[in-house]
């Protein structure tokens, strides 16, 4: 897989966990069940994703804050040859390598960056 | 929507006899059979969120749980190990039974929490954790499921 783009979804991936804790139903059952305490957890968090940061080129950083902080998520499945940041199917060529997630595609259409789940 | 729905048979292990917490979590994600870097990827998602605090919940259950971009959908493992495990759980005792539970960042029907909130349930009857250590079969262990209702 690419460097990056192994960056990119683990950040997403904090990013998720991050926005979860700060409100409703998983917040109420990590502090509740798990008796976790929900501000250091996010603290924490922060640190992580601000390390992780520090391995992206500047351009893929620019583009993971501004999409995550306009439209939530930065990194999109691509599934059955279908982008699901914006539902266009991409291009054939794309879809067809060996392994897809070896390069950084961006989606032409919506700008995300896309991850083809196993 | 019955927990016995999201467990196959192949992804319970009833004879875990790893050593430590890691590679127990990474045995039960082998489980779901994903590439190479997936596995690495949703082991360290893991870690981190018991970094965040144990989700060993106490009288011998844990309940490790993520979100993550490399499952396409809601994935449920469960393992037992006989000695027990140090998991660092919030009563500090021996961790006996794992459920593990992964899922996609969004979900068309949104069965993370309603999954996470059954198994707590489940885990909460009295009788949960000595019923779980007579069950025999991967069998057994759904229909213990199906009878305690969840
Ligand atoms: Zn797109």
């Amino acid at each position: 897989m690419h460097e990056q783009l192994e960056t990119l979804l683990e950040m997403q991936d904090l990013h998720m966990q991050r926005r979860a804790l700060e409100e409703g139903g998983v917040r109420e059952l990590e502090t509740g069940l798990f008796e976790m305490s929900a501000e250091e957890a996010i603290d924490a968090l922060d640190a992580k994703i601000s390390e992780l940061e520090l391995r992206l080129g500047k351009s893929i950083q620019e583009r993971f804050r501004s999409l995550i902080g306009t439209r939530q998520r930065a990194v999109v499945p691509v599934l059955a040859g279908v982008c699901y940041g914006c539902f266009v199917a991409v291009p054939t060529s794309w879809a067809a390598e060996a392994d897809p997630n070896e390069k950084l595609n961006v989606c032409q259409s919506c700008g995300h960056f896309q991850y083809y789940p196993t | 929507m019955q927990l016995r729905d999201f467990f196959s048979v192949d992804a319970i292990d009833l004879d875990l006899n790893t050593e430590t917490k890691d590679e127990t979590l990474k045995i039960l994600v082998g489980l779901f059979h994903l590439d190479e870097k997936s596995e690495s990827i949703l082991f360290k998602m893991l870690k981190r969120r018991e970094n965040l605090g144990s989700t060993g919940i106490g009288r011998g259950i844990a309940i490790p749980h993520c979100r993550s971009l490399v499952v396409n959908r809601l994935r449920v493992a469960f393992g037992r190990h006989g000695a027990g495990l140090d998991f660092k759980a919030i009563d500090e005792k021996p961790v006996h039974y794992v459920f593990l539970i992964v899922a996609p960042p969004l979900e068309v029907s949104n069965q993370y929490l309603p999954v996470l909130g059954k198994i707590a349930q489940f885990s909460k009857e009295a009788d949960v954790p000595e019923r779980l250590a007579a069950v025999e079969s991967a069998e057994g262990f759904l229909q213990l499921l199906e009878e305690k209702g969840v």
